[in-house]
């Protein structure tokens, strides 16, 4: 086939005073503004623009839209960029895709001649022996792999999402569509028309019939005047619950392509129908058309499709497209009325061409055929909303059943008629949909919290009074009386699915999975019924017996771009960040954090805190505010100990375990007035114990009157640490009397630091040594850091990192959740039995825990290598002997500048904790030391004298 | 009743080919019986694997498979076909290689081509907290015999030169748990291949055959059921079958079945959703896994990038996927491969998952005689079907808990003995 520019023609939707240039295949094109990729080159005369995926075959033109199968080119970094649909812009490279060498002369498509051993799922019964040459063959088939090339540089696009709640949303701008938008907003409803194509208008964009450009210029101008949202190459991709809408818009002017996310009241759905392929020999070839195609590309982009052509056509969309094509001047050698009972059999030719097209034992000469053969109803949205479509053997597609009734069908999908006719049920859906979006609205402003005042009733449900669309007669044509292709993204032909039914993969389930038809570009939009035909014909069944597959989400693909969005986690940095630039930081990411792990030399800074004193900056632990009178009960509910006599000024250590007992998270919490605490968390743990917290109060506990709010970054955290410590806080303080006797350990005060009031000071600590926690306002944090740095400079302050504070939490035994516990780590495993109080009424996990007390648990213990010189690694096992059986593992490890010595934390068989226990360690590198487990968790200052001085 | 197996090859495909013969039916389409000596209910990759090794290694072949849709509608035929080994406890570790095993060498013993594609597999460690868990795995597989080792950047952008390995702040790769012989098998040929393999030696696979009720003699519950009883046959919606033996692999529906025969079950099901873009040409040859992330990837040879996450939170038998899925899972894809922003989400899908509480699976006898369940397969069932399907028929056949199996017994929950897979296990695919 030829195919070339025509005349002006009065539909087009080409701008002939602006050539647009670009690149196919290499060589230079030139198109008008308004041509999609395929139309322009279609008039350049190409008319092979892919190759099929297992066979190589040329492929031209099929539908010259979104669906069309062949038409899926790489665009630059762009891959599998549908051409019939994207419209053509200056300076685009556009390339085949999955041709090689070239589209011209492809070597794969040798696998034509061998394709009668290459039926459908002939892999699963090949390649098995050798088999240490599978990976090979694996190679190989991968070579097949269909679709264009990622670049992996291509950087992520601006994306931003939109969020909006329209009363209707109407997916599709046909007539019918249109009037139901019309209709809903006349009514007084927020409405949105999505449309999938470039304009409004559906089928009477490529009508030449004056009453349809009437009807056309009637429905623009209405919806112009409307104040109906209308959103043009876009697409309703999927429909969740309760109407929870995605829809991707391809046209947005900064986005690459924007994801909408729409909670509707109603959804109008009208797509509209597909058309639908007939199956037949050589229905591939290049020359073979729907009629849908043939007059898209006449009325829209002024392309003559043909010289001679000859039509099948079973409707009157056919008929129409002979009709265009005689009035363009493309010979019309014959028509074949499938209403008749007449058939196209073959389409004949050399391999890129068609010369011929048999039916009924004649042969016409011709470059072009023209296939109508009927619809499919694209019922993927309704479908997602619950519905299952029920096939009908008189109009030859399926049909709607029972949507819920906030999603209502029109236009094709609902039925068949005349413009007005359909026009007339679009308008009536609209009205319904208003009406029941109505209804919804209502019942939301009722029953939603914060509701404004509603007045007057709920509207009633109103009932479904449209008149029904008729169903127009069409005779059943999937396969002629020989066979061809069904799926052409994947080359499953209906010799492949009937042998595969044959072979009992009877069911279209089994069937798509084992020929992998319907899995390719259009999801099954073109080849779905006719997949379900050869199943049907080859059990001897009817297509409704047979069934269709269920349509899944999304309905046009979206970029995962446009789906991710921007990103909104946060990189946090304390308000001392710039402070500890400037001082040589070495950081460390912990969660969203990026913290100080040291400053260079981490060992030096354990030494400091140990003799003088040092700063550490901990604003990533987790703080909550908490307040309201029941806060001891929920105190006494999360934490294992004992919380109702906490006294006002005092703050107290406490495990909290999940229902399964196992170790969640641990931290103190402070009471800081009559009814108000501060809860810290571990820094990992700030998230998911608030959500904990929350958890309980809102579905266990609502009664408790308890508020919470997570202030973990509206305070900066600072520790100081070291002996020296109380005679530096002590210079920068202000309003609490910091004397031992005063201020005892685990003690809370709120104080001035620094001239920053309500900083909240506690005297705890993870480093063993007296110090004093400060939580400063963190717009101040910067400023008291720097005051203490200056207050302490003749103290020998300095700061100390992450690092330091891991040596001396170890050389203490303290263990930390999640590094010296896991996911089985049950409560007293940690050997604070004594604070998991089991005679409290309930706590999380008390039920578990009281199990566990009365048995034999693997033990955190405190473990020293008999070489101080060894640090085994934290993984290294605890193994018996000389054998791989394992023991235990080491679960924290350094070497201690204190104690000059290797020390660890490690969870070991409960048989083997006892102090003095002999440990074999199996290092990383194979080799094995001895260790011993020593009486105490504390490998320095036991009995904690440095901590409460 | 053995059938001469249409065996298959590459010359038979020629042969057939040239002589245009079809190939015979994969498995019978047989009459329902009214007695069989096993019923196995879920003709998913577990109740398959469980009915060939009955016949295969036990001989027992009066058995029935009976599941309420098509075979592999369930679990089998939604999850993301990724096999490994590099589990974090022993008995994981043990009884995960044994199944890689069976898979390594199934193509040759079932004679169907599961395309096991032995790629490797990656999990990516984004914080320190996580390369100290890949190191613990490490040492644990070191110690088991399996293939697993950490490696740093550098390397993992040898191996897959999409993943962005480079110094920044928000889920850095800071590290990986490379197992090279983990990868991913065709889990439809899986499924295909159990079944013809079970109907060669007379297994029956019944689709369509859904389970009403399960028949009990004896038990402290009514109708017969629960502790103390025995199982005496099985309702369907063709029918009744007596059977003195009936096996739970039901997956998400499992605590459905087992209440059937009055065992309650520690299972919430959830659903787990999945999604697969538009294929490109081939860019992975790895499978890559991000826990903090919740994601799994891998490329299809089809060019398709095939996607996994966590299961969703909320326990439901609803298998719709949701929006949010896809958000999520893309923005977790693209801190990981930044650069595949314009790849094109082509499906999404949903499937069931039963959870337990130690996310390891529930298998063995149960206080009903003759009930045995093989449940609680959570994420990774299939993984472990050929050796669960091996084990379960063992016991059935001796009527003993093999060792292999004996830390899955369901009476764990009762004495407390659970197995400590949730680090590993939770979104470790």
């Amino acid at each position: 086939m030829t195919m070339s520019r025509l005349g002006s023609q009065p539909t087009e939707v080409i701008d002939r005073s602006t050539t647009l240039r670009f690149r196919w295949n290499g060589k230079r094109f030139r198109g008008f503004e308004g041509d999609t990729i395929a139309s322009a080159l279609a008039a350049a005369g190409e008319h092979v623009f892919s190759r099929s995926m297992k066979y190589h075959r040329p492929r031209g033109m099929l539908t010259a839209d979104f669906w069309d199968p062949n038409l899926l080119v790489q665009v630059g970094d762009d891959p599998n960029v549908r051409a019939g649909h994207r419209l053509l812009e200056s300076g685009m490279d556009v390339h085949p895709q999955n041709v090689w060498p070239s589209l011209r002369h492809d070597i794969k498509a040798a696998n034509g001649l061998v394709a009668r051993f290459l039926t459908a799922g002939f892999y699963y019964k090949t390649f098995m022996r050798p088999q240490k040459l599978w990976p090979t063959y694996e190679r190989v088939l991968a070579t097949f792999a269909p679709g264009g090339k990622v670049d992996l540089d291509t950087p992520h696009r601006y994306h931003d999402k939109r969020y909006v709640h329209p009363d209707v949303v109407v997916a599709g701008a046909g007539p019918a569509g249109i009037e139901a938008a019309l209709a809903a907003a006349a009514a007084g409803a927020r409405v949105i028309l999505v449309e999938h194509e470039h304009a409004v208008g559906g089928h009477l964009r490529y009508s030449s019939a004056e009453s349809a450009r009437t009807a056309l210029s009637e429905l623009r101008a209405a919806l112009d005047a409307s104040d109906v949202e209308v959103l043009t190459d876009s697409t309703v991709t999927g429909r969740y619950e309760d109407n929870w809408l995605g829809i991707v818009q391809r046209n947005h002017p900064i986005a690459v392509e924007r994801l909408i996310k729409a909670r509707a009241k109603v959804l109008v759905v009208a797509p509209g129908l597909i058309e639908r392929p007939f199956v037949f020999a050589g229905n591939d070839r290049p020359g073979v058309i729907t009629s849908g195609a043939v007059r898209r590309l006449i009325n829209l982009w002024g392309v003559k499709p043909g010289e001679r052509a000859v039509v099948f056509s079973a409707n009157s969309e056919g008929d129409a497209a002979a009709a265009d094509l005689d009035r363009v001047g493309v010979e019309v050698a014959a028509v074949i009325d499938g209403r008749e009972g007449r058939r196209v059999s073959a389409a004949q030719g050399p391999p890129k061409a068609l010369e011929a097209v048999v039916a009924g034992g004649t042969r016409t000469d011709a470059d072009l055929l023209v296939v109508a053969a009927g619809w499919t109803a694209p019922t993927s949205l309704l479908n997602m909303a619950g519905d299952r479509p029920v096939y009908d053997p008189d109009a030859a597609r399926f049909f709607p059943s029972d949507p819920p009734s906030n999603v209502l069908a029109t236009g094709g999908l609902a039925g068949d008629g005349s413009l007005d006719e359909l026009r007339a049920h679009g308008a009536a859906t609209g009205r319904l949909a208003a009406q029941r979006a109505s209804a919804v609205a209502h019942r939301l402003q009722a029953r939603t919290a914060r509701a404004l005042e509603v007045t007057g009733d709920e509207p009633d449900w109103a009932a479904d009074e449209r008149t029904p669309l008729g169903r127009s007669p069409h005779p059943e044509l999937y396969r002629s009386d020989t066979h061809g292709m069904i799926d052409l993204s994947e080359d499953v032909g209906s010799k492949d699915l009937v042998a595969a039914a044959r072979e009992g993969y009877d069911s279209v389930e089994l069937a798509k999975r084992y020929t992998t038809a319907t899995m390719g570009s259009a999801q099954g939009k073109l080849e779905t019924v006719n997949t379900v035909a050869a199943i049907a014909e080859a059990r001897g069944e009817t297509i409704a017996q047979v069934g269709t597959t269920v349509w899944r989400p999304p309905y046009a693909p979206l970029t995962l771009g446009a789906l991710a969005g921007r990103v909104f986690e946060p990189v946090r940095v304390s308000s001392i960040h710039p402070w500890h630039e400037a001082n040589g930081v070495h950081t460390i990411l912990a969660g969203q954090w990026i913290r100080p792990d040291h400053y260079g030399d981490p060992a030096a800074e354990v030494r400091n805190v140990r003799t003088n004193v040092g700063l550490i900056d901990v604003t990533p632990l987790g703080k909550l505010d908490l307040r309201g009178p029941d806060i001891p009960n929920l105190l006494n509910l999360l934490y294992t100990n004992k919380w109702s006599k906490l006294p006002v000024g005092k703050v107290r250590y406490g495990m909290m375990c999940a229902e399964d007992g196992v170790v969640l998270d641990d931290g103190v919490t402070g009471r800081l007035g009559e009814d108000h605490y501060l809860m810290t968390t571990t820094s990992s743990g700030a998230a998911s114990v608030w959500e904990w917290v929350e958890n309980w109060l809102q579905t266990e506990r609502p009664d408790w009157r308890v508020h919470v709010t997570p202030v973990t970054t509206a305070y900066t955290s600072i520790n100081v640490a070291g002996p020296k410590s109380r005679e530096l806080v002590s210079r920068v303080t202000t309003g609490v009397d910091l004397s031992p006797e005063a201020f005892a350990y685990m003690e809370v005060r709120t104080a001035t630091v620094a001239g920053v009031a309500g900083c909240f000071m506690w005297r705890i600590g993870f480093t063993c040594e007296l110090s004093f926690e400060i939580h400063v306002p963190a717009g101040h944090g910067l400023h008291v850091w720097e005051a203490l740095m200056e207050a302490g400079a003749d103290l020998g302050v300095g700061p100390f990192g992450l690092e330091g504070q891991r040596i001396m939490r170890l050389e203490k035994g303290h263990f930390i959740v999640g590094q010296d516990t896991d996911g089985l780590t049950l409560g007293p495993s940690t050997g604070l039995s004594p604070l998991i109080k089991l005679d409290k009424d309930d706590f999380a996990g008390m039920p578990e825990l009281a199990w566990a007390a009365d048995r034999q648990l693997p033990m955190i213990v405190a473990i020293q290598p008999d070489d101080p010189g060894v640090v085994p690694e934290e993984a290294a096992q605890i193994v018996r002997g000389d054998t791989n059986e394992i023991l235990g593992r080491i679960t924290s490890s350094r070497m201690s500048p204190t104690l000059g010595r290797s020390i660890c934390l490690g969870q070991v068989e409960p048989e083997l904790a006892a102090g003095g226990t002999k440990l074999t360690v199996l290092l990383t590198s194979g080799q094995r030391i001895s260790a011993t487990v020593i009486d105490h968790h504390a490998h320095f200052d036991p009995d904690g004298e440095r901590l409460r001085g | 009743m053995r059938r001469r197996p249409a065996k298959y090859s590459a010359a038979a495909l020629a042969w057939r080919g040239l002589r245009g013969d079809s190939w015979p039916r994969v498995w019978r389409d047989t009459e329902l019986k009214r007695s069989y000596d096993a019923v196995v209910v879920g003709g998913g990759v577990h109740g398959l694997a469980t009915a060939y090794y009955l016949a295969r290694n036990h001989g027992i072949t009066d058995v029935a498979v009976v599941d309420k849709a098509y075979l592999g509608s369930g679990a089998s035929g939604r999850n993301t076909a990724i096999v490994r080994a590099n589990y974090l406890t022993p008995e994981g570790v043990a009884f995960y290689d044994r199944s890689l095993q069976l898979y390594n060498s199934m193509a040759t013993d079932l004679n169907i081509n599961v395309m096991f594609s032995e790629r490797g597999h990656l999990t990516l460690a984004h914080s320190d907290a996580a390369l100290r868990t890949m190191n613990w795995r490490a040492e644990v597989n070191k110690l088991q015999g399996v293939n697993s080792s950490v490696i740093d950047p550098d390397e993992i952008k040898k191996i897959a030169p999409a993943l962005d390995t480079s110094d920044h702040p928000r889920h850095p790769i800071l590290g990986a748990l490379y197992h090279p012989p983990g990868g991913i098998v065709r889990h439809d040929a899986v499924v295909w291949g159990y079944a013809r393999a079970a109907d060669h030696m007379g297994v029956e696979m019944h689709q369509k055959t859904e389970v009403l009720d399960i028949l009990c003699t004896g038990g402290d519950g009514p109708d017969g059921k629960g502790a103390g009883g025995r199982v005496t046959g099985v309702r369907t919606n063709r029918g009744d079958i007596s059977t003195p033996v009936v096996v739970n692999c039901t997956a998400g529906w499992a605590g459905l079945i087992s209440a059937m025969a009055g065992v309650r079950l520690p299972i919430t099901t959830h659903p787990l959703q999945a999604a697969v873009t538009e294929p490109v040409k081939v860019f992975l040859n790895t499978v890559v896994v991000s826990g903090s992330l919740h994601v799994y990837i891998s490329q299809t040879d089809r060019g398709e990038l095939v996607f996994g996450a966590a299961v969703d939170p909320v326990a439901t038998y609803s298998i719709r996927g949701s929006l949010e899925f896809t958000e999520e899972l893309a923005g977790h894809v693209l801190e990981l491969m930044p650069g595949i922003s314009r790849m094109r989400l082509l499906r999404q899908w949903s499937g069931l998952c039963d959870m337990t509480p130690d996310y390891s699976p529930v298998m063995g006898f149960t206080p009903v005689d003759g009930f045995l369940v093989d449940v609680g397969w959570g994420t990774y069932g299939f993984k472990a079907a050929p050796v669960s399907g091996e084990q379960i028929a063992a016991a059935v056949a001796t009527g003993k808990t093999p060792e292999l199996i004996a830390p899955f017994a369901l009476s764990r929950f009762d004495t407390g003995d659970l197995v400590g897979e949730k680090g590993a296990a939770a979104v470790g695919h």
